[in-house]
């Protein structure tokens, strides 16, 4: 079962010792031994970026690299670290960078329930974070988020955004014909009537206690 | 304590939910206060056509669920005066509430109110069941077709065996030109086959489409015949004795009906 204690995984920046978390010194020795022996040949002489993987105090640090430098003829480049990243052995997710900072402070990074369907009548979507409907929400249908709610296409169905509370969130949509709009515990219904409305892409907000319409890309 | 009326008639699309609107807009007319129930839990109609659906904040379900009160799911109509709406729920469906719930609903209902009107899902299933579980009275809604009168059959036959005793009748959408070329049902054939009372006769009306589409209830409408129609139907119901309209039949058959059944003094 100690069989993948150790794992040697090759990247860009070259080999790396990975070891997995709930391993005790001892073993990893054991399972590096194992490891290495029958393909000694094939190991001497090589560079170890780093080990990966489990949190190393700086003595097992130390008492690992001699090891893997003196018995099997290798040589470790990296330093000793506490970085939470070494943690991580997923080179492949890359973390989101910000190679900038961003002019703006509503960036939201919440969860996002991305759904590309028309929803229809009597369909309820509702989602703990923000929603995004690429397609139409036709008449009867309810769009509930405790976040945001971002409709590419028509919203005609009632749309409920910051159900829990926060007037923070808004309604966009590309083109906004709700029956109904909710932020937090505010509601506004549509005008009656066939009124013809622009359709330029359009959000609501709450301003004052009270939720705007207005269009968010004023140029169009 | 006021009187619970279901509104039904088996096959869909002949009319219920017009009916409906234009009963409860009528009796409001005539000054009466009035709550139009939708039974029609996941297909709910009444609303669009009374023109409220974007007031909806509460519905049926939230009220039998205990999420509001009565008072709050309410809607007060935007151009009649003691008209309300219950809407049912769209997100639900029909087994979101039982007969039992239905009842205690409508009887509470009642109490405030001097008509409470149901307006039936199509069908007989648990709708249909809700829709009768608390009414003392029921109007059949028909059209002059073999298919719907044959359900009304079935619908009227349901009735009374849930104890809804002398269910009356709507024949909707009747075209008399059709008729009298003999293309088209003609009323003394349904009333011989369903053989309840009549209480009224909607001429097919261009008006209704108009009206149902706008939100607004035809039977306000003095050039639409068909809200004529209605506003006897609405005398009827009040227990006034009105005679059948005159529906261009040189032959007067609706007349001759009418009198069979006692509306039109016998000259």
């Amino acid at each position: 079962m100690s069989e993948n204690a150790v794992v040697f995984k090759g990247t860009k920046e070259g080999l790396y010792i990975l070891i997995k978390e709930d391993m005790d010194l001892d073993k990893i020795k054991h399972n590096l031994n194992d490891k290495i022996k029958p393909s000694k040949r094939f190991f001497e002489g090589a560079k170890i970026v780093n080990f990966k993987g489990k949190k190393l105090t700086k003595d097992e640090f130390e008492e690992l690299k001699e090891l893997v430098e003196n018995d099997y003829g290798m040589s470790v480049l990296g330093d000793y670290t506490e970085d939470p990243d070494m943690l991580s052995d997923k080179e492949e997710s890359k973390e989101y960078t910000q190679y900038e900072k961003l002019p703006y402070d509503n960036v939201v990074q919440d969860k996002v329930l991305m759904l590309r369907a028309t929803v229809r009548s009597g369909q309820l979507i509702e989602f703990m974070g923000n929603i995004v409907i690429v397609g139409d929400v036709n008449p009867g249908a309810q769009i509930k988020a405790t976040g945001s709610i971002v409709v590419m296409g028509t919203m005609r169905g009632v749309a409920h955004a910051g159900s829990n509370g926060d007037y923070g969130t808004y309604v966009a949509a590309l083109n906004l014909l709700p029956a109904q709009i909710r932020i937090g515990d505010i509601i506004s219904r549509s005008p009656d009537g066939l009124g013809v409305r622009a359709s330029v892409p359009e959000m609501a907000v709450v301003k004052k206690g009270m939720i705007f319409v207005e269009p968010y890309l004023p140029n169009r | 304590m006021g009187e619970v009326i279901v509104i039904t008639s088996g096959k869909g699309g002949v009319g219920k939910t017009t009916t409906t609107a234009n009963i409860g807009a009528g009796l409001s007319l005539e000054g009466k206060s009035i709550v139009v129930v939708d039974a029609d839990i996941g297909l709910r109609n009444l609303d669009v056509v009374m023109g409220l659906e974007n007031r909806i904040v509460y519905d049926l379900v939230d009220v039998v669920e205990g999420v509001c009160r009565l008072r709050q799911a309410l809607i007060k109509d935007k151009r009649y005066n003691n008209l309300y709406l219950l809407p049912a729920a769209q997100t639900k469906d029909k087994n979101a509430v039982s007969p039992q719930q239905m009842q205690e609903l409508t009887v509470e209902l009642a109490k405030e109110f001097d008509y409470v009107i149901v307006d039936c899902p199509a069908g007989i299933e648990q709708g249909f069941k809700n829709a009768i579980a608390g009414a003392s009275k029921a109007i059949v809604v028909t059209t002059p077709e073999v298919s719907a009168v044959r359900d009304a059959d079935r619908i009227i036959g349901l009735l009374e065996a849930n104890g809804l005793k002398n269910p009356q009748l709507i024949i909707n959408r009747l075209r008399v030109d059709m008729v009298k070329r003999g293309d088209m049902m003609n009323i003394d054939d349904m009333i011989d086959i369903l053989a309840i009372e009549l209480i009224g006769v909607v001429p097919d009306d261009e008006h209704i489409v108009v009206s149902t589409n706008r939100g607004e209830p035809a039977v306000s409408n003095n050039e639409s015949i068909a809200g004529q129609a209605y506003r006897n139907i609405v005398k009827r119901i009040l227990g006034e004795d009105v005679p059948f309209m005159d529906l261009e039949t040189d032959q007067g058959f609706i007349t001759k009906l009418a009198k069979m059944f006692g509306f039109v003094k016998k000259r």
